[in-house]
């Protein structure tokens, strides 16, 4: 009796795997398929027939560091994203503390009209931002882009927080307070060190908003200077080469591969932080 | 170290009152307790004294200044509160230590002092640990180690006690007051816990529905009860109340009757008589009844007597025995019979 018991939880176990690994399968094979493509000679991949044993070469890997600034467009990206975090997380911590802390009249409104500033299609704005980073004479600039980027993450980022700080009982803080703590010392060693799995969750997402910004950055950035891998990708299909996918296919490849290994790394916060912040309102 | 004055306090939520007309002079170096069931407005009213509540009316002074507009952290009071309030981010040493280091006492001095306090809870083993990995009364005593580290103008203890077990509780309440009779602190204590209030308190308040019942000394409390409410509420088993009609110097109730009372009062007069004060007694008496239940204790005997509709609890010698719905009597101590105005409550003396 009880070996059967333990055999059928084996087999479940088999099982739960091999679903697992399926799905993993299914959602690994695009990337390796673009990895597979990036390592490949150009003209192995526009062939039409199918090909069984591909040639490995690294043509895109030279390619793209040595006819191409991608080391400059890395940095751009590097820099304006974790500026755009830093930025969103001085302006959202204080915001969120408000929203969920204080009463006052409007308070819900204000979170609500935070909230709504992402329900509308970003094109709308891209003209009037244009003339505004035009006229501050930021454009081609990563100051621009840091800018940019913390202001389409800043709302949500903002709301993701206030939902942890309101799952903080009231009567930490009074503790605090009555043990001799100021407001910003309370937010400091009290409040942040709690929330700090929803300050984790809430840059990974934005810096994956971030990463793949694509709009604005082609709007803003005109030169290499500003160029970021995302846009630095749409200069492989023009020009005289016509499209090189495979450099396409690496770039694309080297975008993914940060933020993968940092959600890996933070997976247990993640999911931890998408969830509270989904059901809490 | 410091006088509490509560004048006039009201406190309300919106519509809901938490505390009515609360006024209570605590005196320096006082011990006071506030026994109540629950929401009553125990916590309400302390955390009002700590300022993290604002009265709606009424004045707060400590040592005369009036303390409404001055801030929680100005305050200097120490506040166990009821739901542990531990960071959760930080050990227990560091719980501890967060007050001196916010009151900025000398670093020097912060180790040996955050080990005397979790010394005193017996939690010495436990400092390097975060509150999750606590039971429910290790937290309690993390939190009331918080509290006693430091020496403030005045102790809040929000029911510090009441997740310990007996043998831990009377520990613990034995240091709390050697704690506060060595330092002198003024000490606002809130629980549920009668013998806690009772061997604590230097004055016992009792509250009911925000409103103050009683101030007075354990004694006071005990033996001369201002109304029904607190009568009822202290002493297990409580008093007993027994609804009756008094005229020329005799109460009647059902099955009850008793000569020899104050004859200038009469009508609706309720009748308190301590289960303590009753017996058993051979022949007819003031009660008369059937046995209702029998209760062995071991110290003691609790009969339960039935006359008429009403259930009256009396204490008998610890081999009393008698079988269900046998008659009885029972005879009071005449001179620790409390009568009550039926419909106010209150006390007729
Ligand atoms: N923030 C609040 N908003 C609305 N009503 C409140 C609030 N805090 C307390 N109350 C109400 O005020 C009354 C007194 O509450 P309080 O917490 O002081 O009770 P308590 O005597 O401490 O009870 P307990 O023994 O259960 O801790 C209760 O009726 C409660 O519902
Ligand atoms: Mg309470």
């Amino acid at each position: 009796m009880a070996s059967m018991r333990k055999k059928s939880r084996g087999d479940n176990l088999v099982l739960r795997y091999a679903i697992l690994g399926a799905w993993a399968l299914v959602c690994l094979l695009p990337v390796l398929w673009f990895l597979s493509i990036g390592l490949r000679p150009r003209t192995e991949i526009i062939t039409p027939q199918p090909i069984y044993w591909p040639t490995f070469s690294l043509d895109a890997w030279h390619m793209i560091w040595s006819d191409w600034p991608m080391a400059r467009y890395l940095r751009n990206s590097v820099l304006a994203i974790i500026g755009s975090v830093l930025i969103d997380l001085v302006l959202a911590i204080p915001a969120a503390y408000s929203l969920s802390r204080y009463t006052y009249r409007g308070r819900d409104d204000i979170g609500f009209y935070i909230l709504s500033t992402r329900m509308m299609a970003p094109a709308i704005v891209a003209i009037p931002i244009f003339f505004l980073f035009r006229n501050a004479g930021l454009l081609d600039t990563i100051w621009a882009l840091m800018l940019i980027y913390a202001a389409i993450n800043l709302s949500f980022v903002t709301w993701i927080i206030r939902s942890y700080m309101l799952d903080i009982p009231k009567e930490l803080e009074d503790a605090a307070r009555t043990d001799g703590a100021s407001d910003l010392r309370i937010l400091w060693e009290i409040i942040i060190p709690a929330i700090l799995p929803g300050i984790i969750t809430a840059s990974v997402i934005a810096m994956i908003f971030a990463i793949n910004e694509f709009l604005f950055t082609l709007l803003i950035a005109s030169t290499s200077q500003a160029y970021t891998m995302s846009v630095a990708l749409a200069n492989f299909t023009g020009g005289s080469d016509g499209v090189i996918y495979n450099a396409i296919a690496l770039v694309a490849f080297l975008a993914f591969v940060p933020v993968f290994i940092v959600v890996v790394a933070i997976q247990k916060h993640l999911s931890r932080g998408l969830t509270m912040g989904a059901v809490k309102g | 170290m410091a006088r509490i004055e509560l004048a006039d306090i009201q406190k309300k939520f919106g519509l809901v009152w938490g505390v009515r007309d609360v006024n209570i002079d605590i005196a320096d170096e006082e011990f006071i307790v506030f026994l109540g069931p629950s929401g009553c407005g125990k916590t309400t009213t302390m955390r009002m004294i700590a300022g993290l509540e604002e009265p709606t009316e009424g004045e707060i002074r400590m040592d005369g200044e009036v303390m409404n507009d001055i801030d929680a952290r100005d305050r200097d009071v120490a506040m166990v509160f009821q739901g542990y309030a531990l960071y959760p981010n930080m050990t227990i040493y560091e719980n501890i230590r967060f007050p001196l280091r916010m009151r900025g006492v000398p670093r020097a001095e912060q180790d040996a002092l955050v080990r005397q306090a979790a010394g005193l809870v017996e939690l010495t083993d436990y400092l390097d640990r975060k509150p999750q990995a606590l039971s429910g009364g290790q937290r309690q005593r993390a939190a009331l180690a918080r509290a006693i580290v430091r020496q403030p103008q005045v102790f809040l203890m929000d029911e510090p006690l009441s997740n310990l077990d007996a043998k831990l509780r009377q520990a613990m309440r034995v240091q709390i007051k050697h704690i506060q009779r060595q330092l002198r602190i003024t000490t606002v204590y809130v629980t549920h816990d009668q013998i806690e209030a009772m061997t604590l308190a230097d004055r016992i308040v009792i509250m009911q529905s925000g409103a103050v019942q009683q101030i007075g000394t354990p004694d006071q409390i005990y033996n001369d009860p201002a109304n029904t409410f607190v009568a009822g509420f202290i002493g297990a088993p409580p008093m007993n109340l027994i609804a009756g009609r008094l005229a020329d110097g005799t109460f009647t109730a059902p099955g009850l009757r008793v000569t020899g009372l104050p004859e200038r009062r009469g009508g609706k007069v309720t009748l308190g008589i301590r289960p303590e004060d009753c017996h058993v007694t051979v022949g007819a008496d003031h009660l008369q009844g059937i046995v209702f239940g029998v209760e062995p204790t071991g110290e003691t005997t609790y009969l339960t007597v039935k006359a008429g509709e009403k259930l009256v609890e009396v204490k008998a010698d610890r081999d009393f025995r008698a079988d269900l719905d046998t008659p009885v009597a029972v005879g009071f101590d005449t001179t620790r019979l409390y009568l009550f105005d039926t419909a106010s409550g209150d006390r007729l003396r």
